[in-house]
């Protein structure tokens, strides 16, 4: 097993999860109201997955981390000044869309285009890393198909925790049902992860890293390759917010003996 | 880590700096103006840092003459940004107050009963005057309405687009570097600690910038510029006595709405005369707008919350907002002592723009515009002494930047406005009168009041309200609201006559829902509390505590032994805290028992 | 003209759980919506003729199964071969599963192989004008859209409690073996075992009739100025063990342990509810010392009644979001809550 790994991580942005969102009729499919109004961020469980691959590095000296990132390239950027700040990274950056609507397959394959293309790339050592899921499309499908377009197997999702132990081989830790983990371990590379929260802090914002990373994220940015996401075959008959009122009963002044002899009451009923 | 220049804050003011100087620093054929000193061989480092999550949240909507915005960008176009638009009709309008709680003069309520009774011949509608005409001084035409969020997010994709410059939000100043007398950089604020600064896991101290010039643009209660303020004071005269609180809602209208983008409204009168309100219509059917409440308004329960509800319910803005929908909310401090209140404008290391260095011309009410252009100047400065290969040095600085503001149009218009509203001190009808008559006389004649600092102003509760509610009632309304750990002003409020806001969960929501669903608010872990309280013994004697009444945020509430507790996940920077304080510094009579410190997080709207 | 599969994996007895009768009933009632189409039911497992004599009498034509030791347990790359094989061998055009961990985790890559396209997160499947459609949601729950494709195959993950299991009669069934032949590549993961908090510390009940949430109020500072997250937790804990409530939490709460703030030791990310959280599925939810915010709330969508205790009587649970808001202080309600069931 290989001591240093190339980590690339796959992530997108998303809009800041307080935002209010609500979703309008375009001529190419759904899209957010108001999108370019809405603040963005990195997708939160690719940011895990991005700080996962941050910290793996640093532990092991000579590995390194890529970013792959499809989004409108003006977002990107925006994103990046603070993403950037984080942990060290070399962006690669795909000018294309970041909404929810676009077809998973087909951002999986912009995404391992990318991914080949990437100079000096080392398949026994790599490890493609990504939210399990997307804020956006919420649908947990991209990675698998990366990984297949890249022709990894040993795939892992709703990962929380990834240890390399002393003979190379890693255990992994998947969440299933019932707040439990699946544990399992694996003895080859490539694999492909995608991660739930992890156990790690956010980074702090360091400028030096900042300072260092700039130095690929803006020609990066610059040489972004457009990519059409088409959404061949796929038709939207309605989007809509869910309704979901209810009459609320606001129960005020009653005293706190009442209110719980009304909630064990409550809780008992079948 | 040592840069070339270091900028605090990325406000307007700095957008202009950095439009202009991105612009000059790589020659057409793609080699540096100038070496860095800092990284030789690279063009000049120019970071920004930023406190805000993001570039352009937390920054307020604003209509505005831009002229010097036009003039960084001859070819702007408004449909490039979202929510601008030309500016189309503009309109005053004197509120009468519809419900009767309002605290009126007895001159105001003869007025009140005039105009009432000759509303059949007046330009009356909805219990308010439109004013027949808009004073020149305070005509927009040809201008924009902007969401500045908006417009600064477009503005730092254009300078970070050029490479040349970085802006690096989430990124909190705590002070510059003084060296002998110089300014030598900034020092950030330290992460991974506790709310009392203490370090705590992933502790790491707040790094050194070190660079030949400091630009600070961090706003009217910015720590860096309040830090320089205090080292070298204020120069002869000036002081930062006035103030006032925005507070506006951005608002989806309602389908009914049939406001043209670019309709401007302000208005006075209502909800207390002192109070000031204003709605800009952006494209697409959203608004924004808000209230000001100046610190010469003497009352101790200044909410502005509840106060913009009653304004927003006022007959005549209700038919428009009626079924809206609140978007985004926030509310920001500024500096109302304009050219007055100019701080020294440029030392060794260091120069001085936008807000924070007393550009705001007070009888315009303009400040963007006047921000933005002292930016632009120091660029162009910044960029004639690079090529002299000149030093920052303070006669430096005053020669390439102090000169050209002095003979700039944000100077010759800031003295002909310094002392318009100085009658506002002596109250409202007074002011009024004061800045008609400076601005219809260009500047020539004022009507003289003397600014005093907040902290000699503000009555006592009981004083404010004597003769409405007795001293013992307010007594016992104090004690139920801190065993509630609730502000006062609610409840005195109800108890005057101010009815109740009748929520609908839409645009009238409770402060918490702004905050939560208007103002996104949230903060970074791992950052010290950003307010701090000097003298607790003098808080836990204050009887005001106007601090939690005044908080935008909800964010300093009742706490321990008298003294407020500060709960840094719901402030949203406004600064408020900072100059509402009735208790003076212990040591510094000319600054309040509040310290407004460098923090992290806040709004999470780019809209407004 | 569809040929429908339902893809099913057997449980650790050998049975097929709730969800996979659930995803088995839309199925069947897909099929019954398009004329013509055919219903085929794929099974993996250890041993799948349990499995298939437990749906013997569910109308498929077909019932297929990939079985060895090898597909016992819930791996990708085992997993990947034996949908890829039952998907090929039925000729499916619609792969209908249950959104189980093991499902989520592999058949997007399964419908890679296939060149086919993949919906997850969804809440129904219908036929409308002879036409398959499903609603799912976007935006973590956020948003509802009906999605209509014409690429094939198309593979539905079916969340969990959006139909009502099928329940017929069981019987003995002919399975037809499907070869899903692996290589070592396929073996280079080894699944372990499954990790679980101890039963004393499991906070995390899926079948509980109720979810208790815990808000950041918790850990504020009480009216006598200061915090008391220690009675908080017992006050928690004492009423989690009373009740056996599943216990979620806000997302600020979880994140103030970065804060340096005195927080809830047994909180960790698991327990979060919400739009960075989980949607779990409890009869009963109760909230307590939390405001209600929309980006939370979206958790509690499979929660059908819903109360709230907060101070504040315009927090967001009070605009239609909760059945009952009790305007009280936590503290003191839950302490006479778990007093009442003391007493019990």
């Amino acid at each position: 097993m290989p001591t240093s790994y190339h980590i690339v991580v796959c992530g997108s942005i998303v809009p800041d999860p307080l935002q209010t969102l609500e979703p309008v009729t375009t001529p190419t499919g759904p899209a957010l109201k108001n999108e370019l109004l809405l603040p963005a961020v990195l997708d939160p469980w690719a940011g895990h997955a991005l700080f996962e691959a941050a910290h793996l590095a640093k532990q092991h000296p000579g590995s390194k981390v890529w970013l792959v990132s499809i989004g409108p390239k003006a977002k990107l950027q925006q994103v990046m000044m603070t993403v950037a700040q984080k942990v060290p990274f070399e962006l690669i950056a795909i000018d294309g869309p970041a909404g929810g609507f676009t077809e998973s397959a087909e951002i999986a394959a912009a995404l391992a285009e990318a991914i080949q293309g990437l100079p000096g790339l080392d398949k026994s050592r790599l490890l493609v890393f990504g939210g399990w899921e997307s804020a956006t499309r919420g649908a947990g499908t991209t990675l698998q198909m990366v990984g297949e377009r890249l022709g990894i197997v040993d795939q892992f999702q709703g990962v929380d925790q990834l240890t390399v132990r002393p003979d190379g081989s890693f255990q992994v830790l998947e969440r299933i049902e019932g707040g439990r983990h699946q544990v399992s371990s694996c003895g080859a590379l490539p694999a492909l992860c995608g991660w739930a929260t992890g156990n790690l802090p956010e980074p702090p914002n360091n400028p030096q890293v900042g300072m260092l990373n700039m130095r690929t994220v803006m020609p990066a940015l610059q040489r972004a390759k457009p990519t059409k996401i088409s959404n061949e075959g796929v038709t939207f008959p309605s989007v809509s917010l869910p309704k979901q009122r209810r009459e609320t009963k606001i129960v005020k002044d009653m005293p706190p003996d009442d209110i719980a002899r009304e909630i064990v009451e409550w809780i008992g009923k079948e | 880590m040592n840069v070339d220049i270091v900028c605090v804050g990325f406000g307007p003011a700095m957008g202009g700096f950095l439009t202009t100087l991105s612009r000059q620093l790589v020659k057409e054929d793609g080699t540096p103006l100038v070496e860095s000193a800092a990284t030789p061989g690279l063009p000049p480092q120019v970071i920004c840092y930023e406190r805000a999550d993001d570039i352009g949240f937390g920054v307020s909507g604003v209509v505005t003459p831009a002229r010097s915005i036009k003039t960084s960008f001859p070819q702007l176009d408004p449909a490039q940004i979202p929510l601008a638009a030309p500016v189309k009709h503009e309109k005053i309008a004197y509120l009468l107050d519809p419900v009767g709680a309002s605290r009126r003069s007895a001159s105001l309520r003869i007025a009140d009963a005039l105009i009432r009774a000759g509303r059949w011949a007046l330009p009356y509608e909805h219990n308010a005057l439109n004013l027949p005409w808009v004073p020149p001084f305070l005509r927009k035409h040809d201008g924009l309405v902007l969401s500045l969020g908006q417009f600064m997010q477009w503005v730092g994709a254009q300078v970070m687009g050029s490479g040349t410059v970085q802006v690096w939000p989430s990124m909190p100043v705590a002070s510059p570097l003084f060296e002998d007398g110089k300014v030598a950089g900034v020092r950030l604020a330290d992460q991974g600690t506790d709310r009392k600064g203490q370090p705590a896991d992933g502790f790491m101290a707040g790094m050194d910038i070190r660079a030949a010039l400091t630009v600070i643009g961090d706003g009217p209660v910015g720590p860096v510029g309040r830090q320089l303020d205090e080292k070298f004071g204020l120069p002869a005269g000036h002081h930062q006595h006035d103030w006032a609180v925005g507070m506006k809602f951005v608002v989806d209208l309602p389908p009914h709405a049939d406001l043209e983008p670019g309709t401007v409204f302000h208005t006075f009168g209502y909800p207390e005369p002192e109070i000031f309100g204003f709605m800009y219509v952006h494209p697409g059917r959203i608004a924004s707008l808000g209230i000001f409440v100046p610190s010469w308004f003497d009352n101790p329960v200044r909410t502005a919350y509840r106060y913009l509800q009653h304004w927003m319910l006022h007959p005549y803005l209700w038919r428009h907002l009626k079924g809206g929908t609140l978007r985004s909310w926030g509310a920001k401090s500024l500096q109302e002592s304009g050219r007055g209140g100019e701080p020294h404008l440029a030392g060794d290391g260091y120069v001085r723009i936008g807000e924070g260095s007393g550009s705001t011309n007070l009888l315009t009410g303009s400040g963007i515009d006047e921000a933005w252009a002292t930016g632009s100047l120091l660029a162009e400065g910044v960029i004639e002494l690079l090529q002299a290969g000149q030093p920052f040095t303070r006669e430096n600085l005053e020669q390439a930047y102090v000169r050209r503001r002095r003979e700039s149009w944000v100077e010759k218009e800031g003295r002909i406005a310094e002392k318009a509203r100085d009658g506002f001190q002596r109250g409202v009808v007074t002011g009024l009168l004061g800045m008609g008559l400076t601005g219809l006389s260009g500047g020539r004649l004022h009507l003289p009041g003397k600014p005093l600092p907040p902290h000699r102003r503000v009555p006592s509760v009981e004083a404010y309200y004597r003769g409405r509610i007795p001293p013992d009632e307010i007594a016992r309304l104090r004690a139920e609201c801190t065993a509630k750990g609730t502000g006062l002003h609610s409840a005195l409020m109800d108890r005057v006559g101010w009815p109740t806001i009748p929520f609908d969960g839409k645009l009238l929501v409770s402060h918490q829902d702004a905050l939560l669903t208007g103002g996104k608010v949230q903060a970074p872990a791992g950052y010290a509390d950003h307010v701090v309280f000097i003298d607790e013994g003098a808080c836990a004697r204050c009887g005001t505590k106007i601090c939690i009444d005044a908080c935008s945020g909800q964010a300093i509430t009742p706490g321990p032994n008298g003294v407020p507790a500060f709960d840094r996940e719901k402030c949203i920077h406004c600064g408020a805290c900072l100059w509402n304080c009735s208790q003076p510094h212990p040591t510094d009579p000319g600054r309040t028992n509040v310290e407004f410190r460098a923090g992290a997080g806040g709004l999470h709207s780019a809209e407004n | 003209m569809e040929t429908i599969l339902f893809l099913a994996h057997t449980e650790s007895d050998g049975s097929l759980g709730q969800a996979a009768l659930e995803s088995l009933a839309a199925a069947r009632t897909l099929a019954a919506g398009l004329t013509g189409s055919t219903l085929i039911a794929g099974l993996v497992g250890g041993s799948v003729q349990s499995a298939a004599d437990q749906i013997a009498g569910c109308g498929a034509t077909r019932i297929l199964g990939v079985a060895a030791a090898d597909f016992a347990s819930s791996r990708y790359s085992t997993d990947v071969v034996a949908v890829e094989a039952l998907a090929r061998a039925a000729a499916a055009t619609i792969v209908i599963a249950p959104a189980t961990s093991r499902w989520n985790r592999v058949l997007a890559g399964a419908a890679q192989r296939l060149d086919g396209r993949i919906d997850a997160h969804a809440t129904g499947i219908t036929a409308a004008d002879g036409k398959p459609g499903l609603t799912r949601w976007y935006y973590r729950q956020r948003m509802e859209a009906v999605v209509q494709r014409t690429r094939r195959p198309w593979f539905i993950l079916l969340e969990a409690g959006c139909a009502a299991a099928w329940n017929g009669p069981a019987g003995t069934a002919a399975v037809e073996s499907v070869a899903a032949p692996l290589t070592d590549a396929n073996r280079r993961t080894i699944v372990t075992g499954v990790q679980a908090p101890p039963t004393d510390q499991q906070t995390i009940r899926p079948d509980a009739k109720l979810l208790f949430v815990a808000g950041a109020g918790w850990t504020k500072a009480q009216p006598d100025g200061k915090a008391h997250s220690v009675e908080a937790e017992e006050i928690i804990l004492d009423f989690l063990g009373k009740t056996k409530a599943s216990l979620g939490s806000t997302k600020s709460l979880v994140d103030l342990s970065g804060e340096g703030q005195a927080v809830l030791k047994f909180m960790t990310h698991l327990n979060q509810v919400g739009q960075t959280g989980s949607t779990p599925r409890h009869p009963k939810g109760l909230a307590t010392c939390c405001h209600g915010e929309e980006p939370h709330t979206v958790g509690w969508r499979f929660i059908n009644e819903r109360r709230a205790i907060n101070l504040n009587p315009n927090c967001s649970w009070a605009q239609g979001k909760a059945d009952v808001l009790y305007v009280a202080d936590a503290f003191v309600v839950m302490r006479k809550v778990n007093a009442l069931l003391a007493a019990k």
